[in-house]
């Protein structure tokens, strides 16, 4: 941020240093003679009624310290004296704020006050979590703050509509949005948003259980350069809407639908035609697609490094083995639960996907030592790119896969809580083999063998029953 | 080998000074950059006699800078991103940490000379020190460290007060 208004260039060379006018605090509030130019004043022998940070340094020099406050200390500034509640309230260092931190205590008054104060400069604002916020609220922070380009009101819940017809209304310059959980916005609103904020690159209306079809498709038809869409848990989310998106945000490279419960393998068809270019896509919990949906993604995304299907419980390794085929650049792969895969799955990533660094197979019970050794010889093979490994609760593994994850050394993490064909030993040579990596694992301590009463001693019969 | 340039400062004290070392100064490459004298290159080609003035900075101070310029020669080229240099003021090194150990007015100098010679990573290190010496203090404590009048009327503390209270409640509070 402090770049941004790049002082070092407004004041470079001799005529802006030695120009009264940039001294503005010389004179102002001292009333002390300032001789001639800052570099001169030697702090010492001046007065010591006003300090020398006023008098020796320029407004743009003061502006960039104060640009490494917090809002805290930066509104605390603003009481010390008029000169620094002048410059507290100077805009440029109010391009980026974030108000997270302060979340319930956040109400109208606040926002209304911070959009004067920033006016045109403000680029950022994250609201998240300020629940009192109301539409009016943020109908004067569009007002004012024109220039807007990222905005956070994840659990703002009170907001409407309004809000949307405000940002749609002042706020054209706006390429990231978050509406994350404000589930009384509906179509209506979104349509409106999507009419002004035409340069939307990113969005996320995650938990907006109103938004269907309809706003979805006015949306992907305005904001046709998406590129990051983001709509966990939003049940009126089908196959419609991945039709609108596909068809008109070609751009798009980040999609997550987790929990869009409804979703079948023809929307992931729709959306993946022309998305040629998905990098990131969840579709966790979204139980209905099959290996339908993998092939699709397989046959269009060939750029796809990021998989999520964790829950999915219809997949298998057909469509498995059609993907890591395809999608050679794949990093993370989470496929918990997935609980038809087998060891061709590991086999085929082994075989194919030499980038993988994260992967997720929790509960995927029919998993073996065949599969994990194969994943280990080729990740082990290759010098490694294989950092994170989650086999918990996969009870058809047992020592021999830890011998050959022992190989594996740039793992940084290895999950087996509940692998219980997995002894203690074993464990304890994989932690001494890789000694860097974090071995996540539990044994419950052995049942007890119950105790032999003991003969009392000293301790009379009834106080024992007391 | 690279060569070196003179330097004049406003007391007319003179430092010979490597080519690698000065480099940082934008102010002081852009005139080398004029005069010819490029990377690598001779300084005489521009002349044995070419000193550079710099009216702006006193002998003192340029000395300062000079060794805060020789310690940090080797630095990487810092990016200008404006995501992750953003308000963090807790990355200061140990050696710039100890090097600012000065009082007000040299740091003060330190910053006027570095904004004038642009050198970004010592304007940085010295407001993110000055920003140090701002945070966590209660506005009266912020006067007294640097000396600055309380130059509101009682009417107007109280609005400037009411103003900016917002922020206070929160801060009491634990985290």
């Amino acid at each position: 941020m402090p770049n941004s208004w790049g002082v070092t260039k407004k004041l470079r060379g001799l005529n802006s240093v030695q120009d009264e006018e940039s001294h503005p605090l010389n004179n102002t509030d001292s009333g002390v003679k300032s001789n001639g130019h800052a570099m001169e004043a030697d702090g010492n022998s001046l007065d010591h009624d006003t300090g020398q940070i006023n008098r020796m340094l320029p407004k743009e020099i003061i502006l960039r310290i104060f640009s490494f406050l917090d809002l805290v200390a930066l509104c605390r500034c603003a009481t010390v004296c008029k000169a620094w509640n002048g410059l507290a309230h100077d805009g440029s260092i109010w391009q980026d704020v974030d108000l997270f931190e302060f979340q319930r205590d956040v109400e109208g008054a606040v926002i209304e006050n911070i959009a004067r104060r920033c006016g045109l400069f403000l680029k950022r604002l994250n609201l998240r979590g300020c629940q009192h916020l109301s539409d009016e609220a943020l109908k004067t922070f569009a007002f004012y703050c024109r220039n807007i380009e990222v905005l956070v009101l994840q659990e703002c819940r009170k907001l409407t509509d309004e809000t949307c017809r405000a940002l749609s209304k002042h706020s054209p310059r706006l390429r990231k949005l978050n509406i994350d959980s404000c589930a009384l916005i509906t179509d209506k609103g979104l349509a409106v948003l999507a009419d002004g904020c035409t340069h939307l690159e990113t969005i996320n209306i995650s938990w907006c259980e109103r938004i269907s079809e309809q706003g979805i498709t006015s949306l992907a038809t305005r904001c046709t350069q998406l590129k990051t869409f983001t709509a966990k848990g939003c049940p009126n989310i089908k196959d419609e809407c991945l039709r609108a998106l596909g068809e008109n945000c070609i751009e798009l490279e980040s999609v997550n639908l987790n929990s869009c419960a409804d979703i079948t393998d023809q929307g992931i068809k729709f959306l993946a035609k022309n998305c040629y270019i998905l990098e990131h896509i969840s579709l966790a919990h979204c139980p209905r697609l099959t290996d339908d949906s993998l092939v699709a993604l397989a046959h269009s995304c060939p750029k796809l490094k990021t998989l999520e299907v964790a829950g999915c419980t219809e997949m298998g390794d057909e469509g498995f083995s059609a993907l890591c085929r395809a999608c050679r650049f794949l990093q993370y792969l989470d496929m918990e639960e997935c609980a038809h895969i087998s060891d061709n799955t590991l086999i085929s990533i082994a075989e194919f996907c030499h980038s993988v660094e994260r992967l997720c197979l929790s509960h995927c019970e029919l998993i073996s030592d065949e599969g994990v050794q194969a994943l280990a010889q080729g990740a082990a093979a290759r010098g490694g790119t294989l950092k994170v490994l989650e086999v918990d609760n996969c009870p058809s593994i047992s020592d021999a896969s830890l011998t050959a994850l022992a190989t594996v050394t740039s793992l940084q993490r290895i999950d087996l809580y509940d692998c219980q064909g997995v002894t203690k030993p074993a464990v304890r040579q994989l932690k001494a083999k890789l000694p860097h990596a974090k071995v996540l694992y539990y044994f419950p301590p052995p049942t007890p063998p119950v105790a032999a009463p003991t003969p009392r001693q000293r301790i009379c019969r009834c106080c024992v029953i007391l | 080998m690279a060569g070196k340039v003179r330097l004049s400062s406003n007391d007319n004290e003179v430092f010979d000074v490597d080519l690698d070392v000065i480099k940082l100064s934008g102010t002081v490459k852009n005139m080398l950059d004029d005069l010819g004298v490029g990377e690598g290159g001779d300084a005489s080609a521009g002349g044995d006699d070419e000193i550079i003035p710099l009216p702006m900075v006193t002998g003192a101070i340029l000395k300062k800078v000079l060794v805060w310029a020789e310690f940090h020669k080797n630095d990487p080229v810092t990016r200008d991103s404006d995501d992750d240099t953003s308000k963090r003021t807790d990355d200061i090194g140990q050696w710039d940490s100890e090097f600012l150990k000065v009082d007000q007015g040299t740091l003060f100098e330190l910053i006027l000379a570095a904004n004038y010679l642009d050198m970004k990573g010592l304007l940085d290190v010295c407001c993110k020190t000055v920003a140090n010496m701002i945070k966590g203090k209660s506005p009266e404590e912020i006067r007294r460290t640097f000396n600055i009048r309380n130059d509101f009327t009682p009417e107007e503390e109280e609005a400037v007060r009411k103003e900016n209270e917002w922020c206070e409640d929160r801060d009491q509070t634990p985290r």
